[in-house]
């Protein structure tokens, strides 16, 4: 004790020092304040249509408005439940124009007025091939956008359906088009602008070191009202293990999932971190690959057959596996859909638990083990296959082993195949592999999620596995469009439980966020799917600032 | 006349070896499995990426036009960073620079001590115990002391920062003695982790080397004659136990290297390591090569200059490579 502290005094001496001339400090009023979140990822560019990066995203909702925003309840449908941003108000000018009425309050950061001029702008950018946005297919059923005046956006539809509002104002924040437009739309990806952006939002950008940091200040003249904190730091640590580690160790103030069971408790034990649970947006998930591999044309030897799919699926019990490796963190999913999304039901059917049952049915196809080495097998060909996993991942890699247990007990030989992210992503992207354990996020709204990963417009895109069955093309079609919530909601039911019944994959486990935040921050509020979307209204209270809030450059 | 042949001759290898290692290092990585899109990105618009990154071409011609823009100076644009390869390394090899550079130092300077105070105390109980202590401390793998340095210092003593560089709040950027201080300081566990491994081998090597020369004659001959034993130590056996030390020198640069990649990922540490190994697993094929490039320069260089300071410290070995080189002229 008496040589930790001695240590520890030389340091500081030595430090305090060096430093005293240095140091300055002094804000002490509401609105001071320093936040560091501990990022795992660095994004590539904070240019909203050229990533899907989940830390880009979050600082881009400091930096660029949306014209509304969805509420706290995440409900997509109408537009009822959705919060104004850039846009003050807006109408329905028939079934199929949604007329914006932009705040005239609003300013970028460099003085200019926000103009539907902006909007305009914005939305032939997320559509141009060029830019090769995420974005772009969620944007399909705009036709255009169309100024009326200058702070008048115009929306027009193909059709009309449900969640019109939705797509309209989610996926597209509105960027400057006089500092954007001058940039040749195939350079946006590296455009400089992605590295020293220029926002309308509650935070303006202050610098981003390479690899270590980007640094936000409060823009005290935001139209919406003065964010409560003044500075924002995103600090990026290449590991979960060490960025939790500096949020326990109080050289950070927020981790916004803790993803394992081991670091929520080590959060919980720190005195200075308050925990937040709040609804997941990802699933995870064997895919089952129905098609050859590398060869589309013909169907895959084991899981163009559905009883096999549907026999691995009942051989495999989930709800064991989730409470073994996640405990309270995860929950097996209903279907092919994360907490998040607002048709999420546990009772929606699935196949049971029933490894006699998933024996039977093998057997009833012929898959019986002929020469007593424990494996299945039919014309001589055993019952194995291969599954892919990428070896970043922990979790999947130990589900991979569990799978493997549970197959082998019902006579299957699954071998895993551990690879580089990079080379998972290329082998299922070109329907290269047997299965592979994936992983997919949602937004709110279950019709763009679903339809890119599970029906025909998926395919060369996100449904690797090819997975295709008419009857859920058009459940699915109808759930998007009709014209009721409870209908909807009772059409996306069925449709859950007739692609559970095709078992095109095996619904591992959905991940329950939790979020660690230092206690001193008030007001805290994580929506569930964007973490930061309310940022601007946290604060911390004088009494409770510490030494980096007060500081002052 | 002859020893500058020898260094254009040295200079000239290294050139071909630099090239001969980035040409290598193209078409692994060009040939290796995977591509330049992360797991969840759509394959419609990882396709269109490809395109535009030119990386649909076959790999002679990627090659060519690397060594094209190469020849003028520029290292391409990263497709994961989204900038040119040149301003990254220009921020990250700095980083590399000072946690090599304080691991370098920490190395051979621990290393150089321990070796001579074990070699003058041979076979006595501070040679026994430093000799365990370093063959214990060499059989330490990095990847587990980092980690464990880093939850001990940092974490539960909070002596020293969990990762980073720099303190984000109060030091954003190096501008005052503060500052440089805080660098030092978030400096520490890395460089440490780094260097006290290379420090323990050192000290080994060293000893070793110190006990060679000290059955010498001539080292004999100066007890003989009554030379005070420090002066034997620093003036007869030191100077001739450098040629390992030197060697052991120019052969620090790849340990070092290769170190940091684990060192910077596991602390956070921003520098040309960590980048390389991102760059490697998102097949980000520009960065790897060029990381590939300062690598191989540096360590092509530090053997370079070691072979020089060979030359300086033993000028026996000036004078045989003074002779090859005429023979092969001749």
């Amino acid at each position: 004790m008496l040589r930790r502290s001695a240590f520890s005094y030389y340091i500081v001496l030595t430090v305090a020092t060096l430093g005293a001339c240095e140091r300055r400090g002094g804000c002490t009023t509401a609105g001071c304040g320093t936040l560091i979140d501990a990022a795992v990822v660095e994004p590539p560019t904070l240019l909203p249509p050229s990533t899907e990066d989940i830390v880009a995203s979050d600082i881009a909702e400091q930096l660029f408005l949306k014209l509304a925003d969805v509420g706290m309840s995440t409900n997509t449908v109408g537009d009822e439940d959705f919060q104004p941003l850039l846009a003050q108000r807006w109408e329905w000018d028939g079934p199929l124009t949604l007329v914006f009425h932009i705040d005239p309050r609003a300013r970028w950061q460099d003085g200019q007025r926000v103009t539907a001029a902006d909007v305009e702008f914005t939305f032939n950018a997320y559509n141009d091939s060029a830019v090769a946005s995420p974005f772009r297919p969620k944007l399909q059923r705009i036709e255009k956008v169309t100024q009326r005046d200058s702070l008048t956006a115009v929306f027009r539809f193909r059709e009309k359906y449900p969640e019109m509002f939705y797509d309209a104002v989610y996926h597209m924040r509105i960027l400057p088009a006089h500092l954007l437009r001058s940039v040749p739309r195939e350079q946006w990806r590296t455009a400089p602008f992605g590295r020293q952006p220029v926002g309308d939002g509650p935070y303006r950008f202050v610098r981003w070191q390479a690899a270590q940091s980007i640094e936000l200040v409060a823009d005290t003249t935001f139209f919406l009202g003065r964010p409560g904190i003044r500075r924002l730091i995103w600090r990026f640590t290449p590991s979960l293990p060490v960025a939790v580690q500096q949020v326990i160790a109080d050289q950070a103030d927020i981790r916004e999932q803790l993803v394992t069971p081991d670091n929520v408790e080590r959060a919980k034990a720190a005195k200075q971190l308050a925990i937040y649970p709040f609804r997941g947006n990802v699933y995870t998930f064997l895919s089952f690959n129905q098609r050859a591999p590398g060869d589309t044309s013909k169907p895959h030897p084991l899981f163009g057959d559905r009883d096999v799919r549907r026999a691995l699926t009942m051989a495999v019990d989930r709800a064991s596996l989730v409470k073994s490796t996640l405990g309270d963190l995860g929950q097996v999913p209903p279907g092919p859909i994360s907490a998040l999304v607002g048709i999420w039901a546990p009772d929606i059917r699935q196949l049971p638990y029933d490894t006699a049952q998933a024996a039977r049915l093998l057997s009833l196809h012929g898959w019986r083990d002929h020469d007593g080495d424990g494996i299945r097998d039919k014309d001589g060909q055993p019952l194995a296959f291969h599954i892919l996993v990428p070896s970043s991942s922990g979790l999947r890699k130990q589900y991979a082993r569990l799978l493997q247990e549970q197959f082998r007990a019902i006579g299957v030989r699954a071998e895993i195949d551990e690879l580089e992210g990079s080379v998972v992503a290329q082998r299922t992207g070109s329907g290269n592999y047997d299965t592979a354990i994936l992983s997919r996020s949602n937004d709110p709204s279950p019709g763009s999620g679903i339809t890119q990963s599970w029906t025909l417009a998926g395919f060369g895109g996100s449904n690797f596995g090819r997975y295709y069955n008419p009857e859920f093309e058009r459940i699915v079609q109808r759930a998007i469009s009709a014209p009721k919530r409870d209908q909807a909601r009772t059409l996306w039911r069925y449709a859950l439980e007739t692609i559970n019944a095709d078992a095109p994959g095996i619904f591992l486990y959905a991940l329950a966020n939790v979020g660690a935040v230092h206690k001193r921050v008030e007001n805290v509020q994580f929506r569930p799917d964007s973490w930061a979307a309310l940022l601007r209204t946290w604060r911390i209270p004088p009494d409770r600032l510490i030494d980096r809030d007060r500081v002052e450059r | 006349m002859t020893g500058g042949v020898w260094l254009l001759r040295r200079l000239v290898a290294s050139v071909a070896i630099v090239f001969a290692v980035i040409t290598f290092i193209f078409i692994l990585i060009h040939l290796a499995p995977g591509k330049p899109c992360s797991e969840n990105l759509d394959p419609r618009v990882c396709t269109l990426l490809t395109r535009q990154f030119g990386l649909d071409q076959p790999i002679a011609v990627q090659y060519w036009r690397y060594l094209v823009e190469l020849a003028h100076g520029n290292l391409g644009m990263s497709f994961s960073l989204r900038r040119p390869v040149w301003d990254a390394l220009v921020e990250t090899v700095p980083f590399t620079l000072q946690l090599a550079g304080a691991a370098l130092v920490f190395d051979f300077l621990l290393g150089l001590g321990l070796g001579i105070y074990q070699a003058a105390r041979v076979n006595r109980l501070p040679d026994l115990v430093l000799g365990n202590a370093t063959l214990f401390i060499y059989s330490l793998p990095t990847f587990w002391l980092a980690p464990i340095l880093l939850l001990v210092f940092g974490e539960k003593l909070g002596w020293f920062p969990v990762g980073g560089a720099s303190d984000p709040i109060f030091c954003p950027q190096v501008d005052s003695l503060y500052c440089v201080a805080d660098r030092l300081w978030h400096l520490v566990l890395p460089a440490t982790t780094l260097g006290v491994v290379g420090a323990a081998g050192t000290a080994r090597f060293q000893r070793a080397a110190m006990l060679e020369v000290a059955s010498q004659d001539y080292v004999r001959t100066a007890r003989a004659k009554g030379v005070p034993e420090r002066q034997i130590v620093l003036r007869h056996q030191l100077r001739n136990a450098l040629l390992s030390f030197i060697t052991r020198f120019g052969l620090a640069f790849p340990f070092l290297l290769t170190g940091a990649v684990l060192v910077e990922t596991i602390f956070a540490w921003p520098g040309m390591g960590r980048l390389a190994f991102d760059a490697i697993l998102t097949r980000d094929y520009p960065v790897v090569t060029a990381s590939a490039l300062i690598a191989s320069t540096v360590v092509v260089a530090g053997n370079l200059l070691a072979d020089i300071l060979l030359g300086f410290a033993d000028p026996r070995l000036r004078v045989h490579a003074a002779a090859d080189a005429d023979v092969v002229t001749a």
